[in-house]
């Protein structure tokens, strides 16, 4: 059984009429990668900032190991943070970076839950600043300047500067946003060894959902505010709660549909078997089936028919939308079906997922206007910037 | 590709720099001449810069500027700092209307500001006196002081609170800038909210500061106007010198002192140029370039100098509290006497002597005219005990009841005054007056330009010098001479009469026969031969033909203006005893002598004017010429012929002004 680390009990954050966090409940255990996910605005940085101290929730606990930890300033918790652009002190080089939490002393829990600093003596700071550096594979680096470095570097540090404190959780707002694809992945690889081998817990704010799904071991998907869905990668992939999740992680088509009994769902009038229960029957439901889950067949073989309207070549496989019914699906596929041919498809029944009917039904799954942009849209750093909250002015 | 600019461009460029730059070029290198001119070169020479480092009155205002300047920027720079800070972290609609509201002081005119801020003061000090009396009507441990007054203190505020602004408008970029998120960091990583500021808020908007700092150091040392009315009298900056300095006589220790002034300030802004440009290039810190620098910073961030750091920190507050409190127990403990003179109207080893033979010291101040004199009296900000009015103005303040009666059992030079100069019609007893020096207005006229000898007022309405004549800048001259020419009293209250005056000058005004009305400027004039025929004090007349020998000087035959500056002591005056003592060393015949000499304005010591020609031979081992000394002191057959201004009744006044207003610019 996990020891339980954090809790968020019942939290509220709210500016005048904006709430922006709607009753979190939320369980970190020790030594556990969780990974907060969500669109931007979903209130994903604020439960992050809450837990390093930076917020105050409106109303609800923060609770660290057991003790209510809400009024506990920042340079108290046992918490560090490597933030968004990485906030590296310019006028300090890279070891005094690193070595500047140590400088200010270790926070000691005492008698009765009071929290003093403990000086860390100057051979200690050296010993461990070097050997984080090293850890963070920046032996040598030691007294480059901080503008010298490259974003990759600099975030390595950033990591350094955090983990050297010993913190019993690390912090991570969005780290890799301003890397580029190749690096990121490096990144990930990296980031998930350092968790492992440090033993500690790590919160990580994203909103890509492949780098939450390749690193964690629980996701929490959030949108307004909610939690949506909290379970592991294959969980949340597999069996989203409700069409956001379905949409959110991966590709997915998102049909109206009928349970009609449990086992039989009804879409565009037909029925399918399916592997899902518990419904009510002749309840209206969503049901999700992943494009890479349906297998094209020849049109008169086809449990639907329907028209190829567009097709990309994506290297492993083929983006092939094609139109049933006037809703467009998104297929993917290794087989070449040229634009304007009739095709059939066929759905195993494990491919079939059924939701209940929720606020976001409707909303998400169809393909009608899916384009390269799409992707684009979808480009974590350009989404990043939009994340930066309100009032800031930079020029 | 840039565009260049066309040749109108470039002529424009050239125009505006040649407009901007000439005059201080001119200034610079008239600096440098020989003579007194200010037109006529002469040959080069330090002699204005040595000049200038003895004296006195500029060492001390420049030592007052400097205390004032670095401790205004050290306190306004921490306060616009934290008040940055403050706004930084405020929402973007206050911060944005506050900035609003920090930029309108740097927009007012310094006019409004400084009027106000005395307004202020002297308001306050009133309600502190009745505070102040009242705490020591309850109580006798502590004695309040109830009388406040303008002074360093009251010029200090001023400074830091228009410095300030500059201060913030400095730093607040520089933290806008910065990454919001480095304030989070170092909380995150063990800071309070207050080490975040000096460990990580602090170094980064450093630049922001010292350029802030750097700035609010030039506009104090520059600002005039707003010490003008914060300063009192017991205090004196270097630019309220400077405009002293030119009341009487323009001499050319105003260009070297504004040449100083130039360069300093062209150094410090330099400075910050080469400093901003230095660090953008640099993309502001490049640690592998100074191995040095490096060490240090090493060295500084260890915790081995944190006691080292706190050793300096504390030698610096305790050297800053010792130099104020030196100063403030120095100025306070000696005996004191406020002096407010004009500008270039003693030979200041006068005060040294003063102050060396009877140990008191002397606040020596200058306004610029009897009127700035009136307003400063006043609006009660001044605590002066001597002051040298004009005649007309004694009538005034005594009519007002400005003045104290002296004590001239405490005066025994008063007997060396001549009777001549004894119960004149300003102060018909003599009881409030110790005259100090008199003098006469007269033609002054160049003989190349003028063929026949000038003796009588009507040359200055002939038609012959149509265009060649400079009329005399202020309506009280330029009226009493008409008055006299058309055998009218000087001070005569008979409107019909001023108006005949009016339109004598009006009729000539309009068919050009003056080439302008002149003040100061008379001298760049008469000097460079661009004018035939001026009126103008004997004094000044002698100062302009050291430097153009061609002018002569005359009291016509008409008679003239005649005028006596006197010591008068204020009824108020803190200290006057003191005053006595100077009043009296002022009247001896010794003083008398030096100050004829320096200022060549007549003495009213019987004595020293009998002396002064076989003086000026023991001095200058060639005999003084019997011209130029009557020149300097009429005879008294001359001084017969002459008449001095009375204070004339308000309606009169304001016809003056009403008149000269109508005459046109």
């Amino acid at each position: 059984m996990p020891k339980e680390l954090i809790q968020l009990r019942d939290c509220v954050m709210q500016y005048g009429d904006d709430v922006i966090l709607d009753h979190i409940n939320l369980y970190i255990n020790d030594k556990e990668f969780l990974t907060l996910l969500g669109p931007s605005g979903c209130g994903k940085t604020t439960t992050l900032r809450i837990i390093g101290g930076f917020l105050s929730p409106t109303s609800g606990d923060v609770l660290f190991d057991g003790t209510r930890i809400n009024d506990v300033p920042p340079y108290k918790r046992m918490v560090n943070t490597v933030f968004q652009r990485y906030a590296l002190f310019p006028h300090l080089n890279v070891f005094e970076n690193v070595a500047f939490g140590l400088r200010m002393g270790e926070t000691v829990i005492g008698e009765g839950n009071a929290r003093y600093k403990k000086k860390i003596p100057e051979s200690e700071i050296q010993k461990r600043v070097l050997e984080m550096l090293e850890v963070v594979n920046l032996k040598g680096f030691e007294k480059r300047s901080i503008t010298a470095l490259s974003g990759g570097q600099q975030q390595r540090v950033a990591i350094a500067r955090a983990l050297v404190n010993r913190p019993k959780v690390l912090l991570l707002d969005e780290p890799l946003g301003a890397l580029d694809m190749r690096l990121r992945k490096d990144m990930q690889i990296e980031l998930k060894r350092i968790q492992q081998e440090m033993e500690i817990t790590f919160i990580y704010v994203t909103h890509d959902q492949e780098e939450a799904l390749a690193m964690s071991d629980t996701v929490v998907v959030m949108d307004g505010g909610k939690i949506q869905q909290i379970g592991t990668p294959e969980d949340i992939y597999n069996e989203p709660k409700n069409a956001f999740v379905a949409d959110f992680i991966g590709e997915s088509n998102i049909i109206d549909g009928i349970m009609r009994a449990d086992g039989v769902v009804e879409i565009f009038n037909r029925k399918f078997q399916c592997l899902d229960k518990g419904f009510g029957k002749d309840e209206p439901v969503d049901v999700v089936i992943r494009p890479e889950d349906i297998d094209i067949v020849a049109e008169d073989q086809g449990q639907l028919k329907g028209t190829v309207t567009s097709v990309t070549f994506k290297g492993v496989h083929y983006d092939t939308i094609v139109d049933f019914y006037g809703f467009k699906w998104l297929i993917q596929t290794t087989d070449f079906c040229p634009e304007g041919s009739r095709i059939g498809i066929k759905i195993d029944p494990d491919g079939f997922h059924v939701m209940k009917k929720s606020k976001y039904s409707g909303m998400f799954g169809d393909y009608s206007s899916y384009s390269e942009e799409y992707d684009e849209i979808n480009d974590p750093t350009l989404l990043d910037q939009a994340e930066e909250e309100g009032t800031d002015d930079e020029e | 590709m840039k565009k260049r600019p066309g040749i109108g461009g470039r002529i424009g460029i050239g125009i505006a720099f040649l407009f901007l730059y000439m005059p201080i070029f001119l200034l610079i290198i008239f600096s440098f001449n020989q003579g007194e001119s200010s037109a006529v070169w002469q040959g080069f020479s330090f002699h204005w810069y040595a000049e200038l480092f003895h004296n006195r009155l500029v060492i001390e205002s420049v030592a007052t500027t400097l205390l004032v300047s670095l401790v205004a920027t050290a306190i306004s720079t921490v306060v616009g700092t934290f008040a940055s800070v403050g706004l930084y972290s405020m929402g973007r609609r206050w911060r944005e209307g506050l900035m609003t509201v920090n930029n309108i002081p740097m927009m007012n005119a310094d006019i409004v500001t400084g009027v106000s801020m005395c307004l202020f003061f002297v308001a306050f000090f009133s309600g502190w006196g009745s505070f102040a009396g009242w705490v020591n009507s309850v109580q006798h441990v502590i004695v309040l002081p109830d009388r406040l007054k303008l002074g360093m203190a009251t010029l200090l505020i001023a400074h830091i609170a228009f410095d300030i602004p500059y201060v913030i408008l400095n730093v607040s970029p520089r933290l806008r800038q910065m990454d919001k998120n480095l304030v989070d960091a170092a909380q995150d990583l063990g800071c309070t909210w207050m080490q975040a500021f000096f460990k990580v808020i602090l170094p980064e908007i450093m630049p922001g500061i010292v350029s802030g700092a750097l700035i609010a150091f030039t506009m104090s040392i520059d600002d005039f106007v707003i010490s003008y009315f914060t300063a009192g009298s017991s205090t004196q900056t270097l630019s309220m010198t400077i405009y002293g300095m030119t009341k009487k006589r323009v001499t050319p220790v105003v260009n070297a002192v504004s040449t100083i002034i130039f360069v300093v300030v062209l150094v410090v802004l330099i400075v910050n140029n080469v400093r901003e440009a230095r660090l953008e290039a640099r993309g502001e810190r490049q640690h592998r370039d100074h191995p040095k620098l490096d060490a240090i910073r090493e060295y500084l961030g260890s915790p081995k100098s944190r006691w080292m750091k706190r050793g300096v920190a504390l030698v610096c507050v305790v050297a800053f509290v010792t130099v104020v409190s030196m100063l403030t127990a120095f100025t306070n403990s000696q005996p004191v006497v406020n002096v407010c003179s004009w500008g270039e109207y003693i030979d200041e080893d006068l005060i040294t002597e003063f102050e060396e033979a009877t140990g008191i010291r002397v606040n020596y101040q200058t306004a610029e005219s009897n009127e700035t004199l009136y307003s400063l009296l006043k609006s009660g900000g001044a605590d002066y005990d001597v002051v040298v009015p004009s005649d007309y103005m004694i009538s005034q303040l005594i009519e007002e009841d400005m003045l104290a009666e002296i004590d001239y059992n405490a005066i025994p030079n008063f007997s060396l005054i001549d009777d001549r100069f004894k119960n004149l019609p300003y102060d018909p007893e003599n009881k409030y007056t110790v005259p100090y020096t008199w003098g006469t207005v007269g033609i002054i006229y160049n003989t190349t330009m003028v063929d026949e000898e000038i003796t009588s007022w009507s040359s200055l309405y002939d038609p012959k010098y149509a265009g060649q004549v400079l009329l005399i800048g202020n309506s009280r001259d330029a009226f009493g001479i008409a008055l006299n020419y058309l055998g009218y009293s000087m001070n005569t209250t008979n409107e019909d009469e001023i108006r005949e005056a009016y339109n004598l000058v009006k009729e000539a005004y309009d068919r050009g026969q003056f080439q302008g009305k002149v003040m100061d400027e008379v001298f760049q004039a008469m000097e460079g031969g661009n004018a035939a025929i001026a009126t103008y004090y004997a004094g000044d007349f002698l100062s302009m033909q050291e430097n153009n020998e061609d002018l002569a000087f005359v009291i016509p035959e008409e008679g003239s203006n005649w005028f006596v500056d006197a010591m008068c002591v204020l009824k108020d005056a803190p200290h006057k005893e003191n005053a006595w003592k100077w009043i009296d060393f002022i009247a001896s015949t010794d003083s008398n002598l030096r100050n004829m000499d320096y200022i060549w304005y007549a003495s009213p010591n019987t004595e020293a004017l009998e002396k002064y020609p076989e003086w000026y031979e023991e001095q200058y081992e060639e005999p003084l010429d019997e011209e130029t000394y009557n020149i300097i002191a009429a005879p008294p057959e001359t001084l017969e012929r002459c008449e001095m201004y009375v204070v004339l009744p308000k309606h009169i006044r304001e016809l003056y002004n009403e008149l000269w207003i109508d005459l046109g610019i």
